[in-house]
């Protein structure tokens, strides 16, 4: 069964995330933060990963930057959910990528919350088959 | 540039006045006049001069006295005032310059001189006021552009909170359906669960918007602030101990009871705390562990303190100036989400004060006093 990340540290988030995780037919794997999620990944690599842009104890901005970076992971596609625009995460990109001096690639997809159940899940299936 | 320019004309001498008013209004200037000091003084108030031609030999109130009064009042200290004295000698036009006049001029006069002062003064005058405007306009603008700006936060803030609270909707109700498809019942319950829970979170944001636009008197009861605190500290450590957040709690050991408002003190700590535990859960310093204590102690005279201190992220100068201007807390947190304004217009209400000392890197430290109230009946 193909494997699911969700990332995010909003308890109500995981909840729902991992339900239409399970529901669209994938094991779900949660973590509530950067180090945890980059801690599960390392531990039982996933398929695909949802990912939240603000959170505390390592931001989805970093985490998003060491996985795009670190040549085991950067194949993993990555939905970013977030509350704030894209314009403004993809400049914290670049600001990560003048500090690290690797460049990191557009998400696969960017959803603005609050985002569409529908959405996800049709992404989901789109990425996964 | 004489539109409406106004001057007033200030002498005993009759004949004086009624000659420098029909000058005065040949050359297009309105006028009015005042036959002594005290009537110089209400009229002024009234009629708002541009510039005051003031006599100083006058009966009961005379133009030195005038004058002082004149340039002592922050509305009227603008006005230029031109002396008028039969009295030529240099220590009187010192006295007179002394007592506030911008200009003096000894009789008898050429109306020409006259004349060239008035529209100099009037000149300077017009300047000084429109600098003047101008900088209470770039004041007011000040103001409100902080205050778009604190509002742009608050209906930012708003929207971020309901934008969690519909997401918690949409996913329980996509959940829901496809658990009725599936007719599978646990399923149904969990995303009934969810919906539940954020139509409750909805109703708790309602419920402190009103309160906050309305001015309420607080509803006091006898209690027990330990209670109260204790409350508080049981509801948020679950919270807490997600981020490994310890709440330590440090209460008199006092079983006195205050006047307050129950409901609105545990919605302040309710605050305070959720803060707390924002400040520490995003402080990426080396911390040994992470803390908030929560104490309550009584004053001598009565009052009680509620203090909510963490080793959290802590805050700056700039940061804490702008501590009451936005309404909602982070996004997480049991509360519901109305932040630090209103916790203050609940201290205002009880007729306290809520202190903040703050060490950045360091922690902060909320200090809540409620007065001691005598209710009796």
């Amino acid at each position: 069964m193909k494997k699911v990340l969700i990332v995010d540290d909003n308890p109500d988030v995981r909840k729902i995330v991992s339900k239409l995780i399970q529901v669209s037919g994938y094991k779900a794997l949660v973590a509530k933060n950067g180090l945890e999620g980059m801690g599960m990944v390392k531990e039982d690599r996933p398929d695909l990963i949802i990912l939240d842009v603000l959170m505390p104890k390592e931001s989805g901005v970093r985490m998003y930057h060491e996985l795009k970076t670190d040549d085991n992971f950067k194949e993993i596609p990555v939905i970013m959910l977030s509350g704030i625009p894209k314009k403004s995460f993809l400049k914290s990109q670049k600001v990560l990528d003048e500090f690290s001096g690797e460049s990191a690639p557009e998400p696969y997809a960017y959803m603005e919350k609050p985002e569409e159940p529908e959405e996800l899940v049709g992404l989901m299936k789109e990425i996964l088959g | 540039m004489k539109d409406n320019i106004k001057i007033l004309i200030v002498d005993d001498d009759l004949d004086a006045v009624e000659l420098l008013t029909k000058r005065f209004r040949a050359e297009g200037y309105s006028t009015s006049e005042a036959y002594d000091g005290g009537q110089a003084l209400q009229k002024v108030k009234e009629y708002k001069p541009d510039l005051i031609i003031l006599d100083i030999m006058m009966p009961k109130v005379d133009g030195y006295e005038v004058s002082k009064s004149l340039k002592n009042y922050d509305e009227t200290k603008h006005i230029p005032i031109i002396m008028l004295s039969a009295k030529a000698k240099i220590p009187d036009k010192v006295k007179g310059l002394d007592f506030g006049a911008d200009d003096y001029i000894t009789k008898p006069f050429d109306y020409r001189e006259l004349s060239q002062r008035v529209k100099y003064w009037v000149a300077v005058k017009v300047g000084v006021e429109e600098r003047l405007n101008r900088i209470q306009q770039l004041e007011k603008e000040l103001i409100q552009s902080e205050r778009l700006a604190a509002i742009g936060q608050t209906v930012a803030s708003l929207a971020h909170y309901v934008k969690n609270i519909l997401f918690g909707l949409k996913g329980g109700l996509y959940l829901a359906n496809i658990a009725i498809k599936q007719n599978d019942t646990d399923s149904l319950k969990s995303s009934w669960d969810i919906l539940e829970n954020n139509m409750g979170r909805i109703s708790d944001l309602v419920l402190d918007l009103v309160e906050y636009s309305k001015e309420r008197e607080p509803e006091f009861e006898k209690c027990s602030p330990n209670k109260i605190a204790d409350d508080v500290c049981e509801l948020m450590k679950e919270s807490a101990k997600e981020y490994d957040i310890e709440i330590v709690k440090n209460f008199t050991s006092s079983t006195d009871e205050i006047f307050l408002d129950p409901k609105a003190i545990h919605r302040c700590l309710l605050n305070l705390i959720s803060n707390a535990i924002d400040a520490c859960a995003f402080d990426v310093s080396e911390k040994e562990k992470w803390q908030i204590t929560v104490s309550t102690n009584f004053k001598d005279d009565g009052a009680v303190i509620f203090q909510v201190s963490d080793n959290g992220l802590g805050m700056g100068e700039e940061v804490k100036s702008k501590l009451f201007t936005s309404f909602f807390s982070t996004k997480r947190g049991k509360g519901t989400g109305l932040g630090l304004l209103n916790t203050k217009k609940v201290v205002n209400e009880h007729g306290g004060t809520i202190d903040i000392e703050s060490n950045p890197g360091k922690g902060s430290t909320f200090t809540i006093t409620i007065p001691k109230r005598d209710l009796k009946g």
